[in-house]
């Protein structure tokens, strides 16, 4: 088989793992919201979507919460069992982790296990409480969460240095300019206008605005970093089999997926401009016999402007090199060729930890299933791309995702 | 917990030597150091004296968000520095004259520039400066 994962079910497959609902709250700082409050009520939206009620769920997967220790036990102990009312009934209730990337591989785990029949339908949770939580805490935490402590610890390394490192490679290596840079953060914030769920909705951004804020973390100025925020997302996978006993016309099916690790620590990075992506892309497009431009949206994990554009650059929406100067064509931007990161991307939407990618996954599920509003919705899309990372952007993941009818055509 | 590995790679820099990890077995480097060798599962790991020469692939000055316990030293800048030997790492950079590092960009030759065994013993990491040539 050498570096190639044929897919076994395809869209005939009565096993074929399909997303049928979704749910969301909005994105920001939230703090007379509840942890346990969020993720009941959130879920209970991706089921109704899903036309679903909790018992139709057999197996819960939980994306991590980073706000809190005690919170993140409450995910891995079947908390939400309890509070679904789904003691003795669910087979399973258990966390997924890898960070940023999460998302991606709750995907992974939850086709499997549907595929295989060990699941019938998947209920993944994602609540995030960074907004309201202790922003010098957080900070510290993020200056050990994916960093090796042996070796990089003592240098006083933190996330928007991580970025700050990959973004300086990438102008380096691209000659983009800082104008090219801001302008991948003004796309978002352009999105972000038509989600009333962004954490930005309502405060429009321009590329002068952007070069103007302080600068953090050479060459990053604030506006250019995330800002962390509360959040919720879910969503509902079940079988194409249940989909169509349900009278489901409507879901969306994992057409392949390829990843490529391609480091831990951020100094063994071989190449910061370029990351995992191509690897990862090859992997997905091989799995799907898609190309980049069978798609016509992507959601694609934004914290920095430079792991974008890195990533339109392995994906092939563009010539290596231009991915900065592609967003700064307007190409993503609504009514471009390649709408990407319809909901605001974590830049603008807000940075809900593992969360904000899951954000990106779920919006991307949303623009397939016809359901994005009348604001944002992009006109007959049939099949998105989905980009994911994690920690020190260690990894690359992408999810190759379609329009489906489980009830046959 | 006891860290060998972490601890030998810090005494060579509080001796001025920064150590790269060398196997015994294939003779091959690994940054960093590792609990096997990933190249050929070596047990037998010992040390090679780096040149201290490198180029430096990227960098950034830290301006504000330190993390706690860094919060005195702002600014100050990491860069990763590709070895000469071939590998790599994270390290701090010495600022220039004006107490800025606004001289230095990405692929300058950078060199090794060993810390006081005090200043080691507080952060245990390689410092590197832009080369004088």
């Amino acid at each position: 088989m050498g570096d190639t994962w044929p897919l076994q079910t395809t869209a005939k497959s009565p096993n074929d793992p399909l997303f049928v609902g979704v749910g969301e709250l909005p994105s920001g700082r939230y703090p007379d919201r509840n942890f346990i409050g969020d993720l009941t009520h959130v879920g209970l939206h991706a089921l109704a979507d899903a036309g679903m009620k909790p018992r139709d769920v057999d197996t819960i997967l939980l994306i991590p919460c980073l706000h809190s220790a005690v919170d993140q036990a409450d995910l891995i102990f079947s908390r939400m069992a309890e509070e679904l009312g789904l003691i003795g009934h669910l087979k399973a209730s258990f966390m997924v982790h890898s960070g940023g990337s999460t998302s991606d591989n709750a995907v992974r785990l939850a086709s499997g296990l549907i595929a295989s029949g060990h699941a019938r339908t998947v209920l993944v949770l994602n609540c995030e409480r960074w907004g309201s939580a202790n922003v010098n805490e957080m900070v510290t935490m993020l200056s050990k969460y994916g960093i090796p402590n042996e070796w990089e610890m003592p240098t006083g390394l933190q996330f928007n240095a991580i970025g700050a490192l990959i973004q300086r490679r990438y102008m380096h290596a691209t000659q983009s300019t800082p104008a090219d840079m801001a302008s991948v953060c003004v796309t978002l914030r352009n999105w972000a206008q038509l989600n009333p769920n962004a954490m930005y909705h309502g405060k429009p951004l321009t590329v002068e605005k952007v070069l103007a804020s302080k600068v953090v973390a050479e060459p990053l100025h604030a506006l250019e970093c995330p800002m962390l925020a509360d959040g919720a997302v879910a969503f509902v996978m079940t079988s194409a089999e249940n989909a169509r006993s349900r009278g489901l016309d409507v879901a969306v099916r994992v057409a392949g997926s390829g990843g490529c690790v391609s480091h831990y620590s951020i100094g063994q990075e071989p190449d910061l401009a370029v990351l995992g992506w191509a690897t990862a892309a090859k992997r997905a497009y091989e799995q799907s016999g898609w190309g980049p431009k069978d798609a016509q949206i992507a959601e694609i994990y934004d914290t920095y402007a430079a792991v974008t554009a890195a990533a339109v650059e392995g994906l092939g929406f563009c010539a290596p090199g231009d991915g900065a100067r592609w967003f700064a064509s307007g190409a993503a931007d609504p009514g471009g060729k390649l709408p990407c990161n319809t909901n605001g991307g974590m830049l603008s939407a807000g940075h809900t930890g593992v969360g904000g990618g899951t954000a990106l996954l779920v919006e991307g599920v949303r623009q397939l299933l016809w359901r994005a509003g009348p604001q944002r919705q992009v006109g007959g899309v049939q099949r998105c791309i989905v980009g994911g990372t994690g920690g020190s952007y260690m990894d690359a993941q992408v999810l190759l995702l379609e329009r489906s009818a489980p009830g046959g055509r | 917990m006891a860290n060998v590995i972490r601890d030998e790679f810090r005494a060579g820099l509080a001796r001025g030597e920064l150590l790269l990890q060398k196997c015994n077995d294939c003779g091959r480097l690994n940054m960093y150091p590792r609990h096997a060798c990933p190249h050929c599962q070596s047990l037998s790991l010992g040390w090679h004296k780096s040149a201290g020469r490198g180029v430096l692939h990227s960098f950034t000055v830290l301006r504000a968000g330190a993390p706690e316990g860094f919060e005195s030293e702002l600014p100050y800048a990491v860069g990763i520095v590709k070895l000469e030997e071939g590998v790599q790492l994270l390290a701090r950079l010495a600022p220039e004259a004006d107490g800025d590092w606004q001289g230095y960009r990405c692929d300058d030759r950078v060199e090794f520039r060993p810390a006081s065994a005090e200043h080691v013993a507080q952060r245990p990491c390689a410092w590197f400066a832009r080369a004088n040539d």
